[in-house]
């Protein structure tokens, strides 16, 4: 099982848990099982085109995996996964 | 009623140092404490103070006003927290029990308001969205505010 760390604004779509577990070989394999589970949550991590946001940072075991394979980064049981908004703004 | 945030007065000052070292770009943080009273200061790095390149990542957020400015200016009007040093932050404040009380920038041209892009941008809720304006260099301006489904209401800040 992966342990999976959900931020305040995504709560209203995990019955307000801040850590839920699921199964998930890859982040994209977790973030379609996320979206069986709680339904809507891929919506608001990924566009139209099933890329991640810009403006959330996922880490797996504390590595942004930006600067690991991406969508594509290997999971195994055990591991810790964050999604985490990024804190950004302009004028 | 939300609570209001009691900063000290060392905390407060090392914000407008901070703000006053990046200018003319934005600089940016977190502070941590119990509800009501900050503790912690953590400066964040700027992204995009680093590097203008790094105002791309706006261009997904389709943020109007920042498209209209060239990469060089966007850099000094936009802040984006570097994510590494967010999470180590955020690590931190879970070891020491504290919670993120405030997300602080500065605005180095502007009024201490959310601008629409800092409105478009706020996810955290939770948190008071606190910003030092260096609009008058002499005086800076600090204010707070929540920031809640997007709609902004001022927060009370008491210096101790
Ligand atoms: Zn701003």
């Amino acid at each position: 099982m992966i342990k999976v760390r959900i931020p305040t604004p995504l709560r209203t779509l995990t019955k307000g848990r801040g850590e839920v577990e699921s199964a998930g070989s890859t982040i994209d394999d977790l973030i379609g099982r996320l979206n069986q589970a709680y339904p809507g949550i891929k919506d608001r991590l990924c566009d139209e085109q099933g890329e991640l946001r810009r403006f959330v940072n996922v880490y797996v075991n504390e590595e942004d995996i930006r600067f690991l394979k991406g969508k594509d980064t290997a999971l195994k049981s055990g591991d810790d996964v964050s999604i985490v908004p990024a804190i950004a703004g302009g004028c | 009623m939300p609570p209001i945030l009691r900063i000290p007065n060392s905390i407060v000052g090392a914000m407008i140092a901070h703000a006053r070292e990046l200018d003319p770009y934005e600089c940016c943080g977190l502070l941590a404490g119990t509800p009501g009273t900050v503790s912690r200061h953590y400066r964040i790095t700027n992204t995009v103070a680093q590097d203008a390149r790094a105002v791309a990542v706006f261009d997904e957020a389709d943020v109007k006003p920042l498209a209209a400015l060239s990469e060089s200016t966007r850099a000094e009007v936009a802040y984006f927290m570097e994510p590494k040093e967010m999470l180590a932050a955020f690590k931190d404040m879970r070891a020491r029990e504290l919670d993120l009380t405030v997300i602080y920038h500065s605005h180095t041209h502007s009024p201490a308001y959310p601008s629409m892009t800092d409105v478009g941008l706020a996810y955290y809720p939770e948190a008071a969205y606190l910003i030092i304006s260096l609009e008058d260099k002499t005086t800076p301006d600090l204010r707070a505010f929540w920031i809640k489904d997007r709609r902004v209401t001022p927060a009370a800040i008491e210096t101790i």
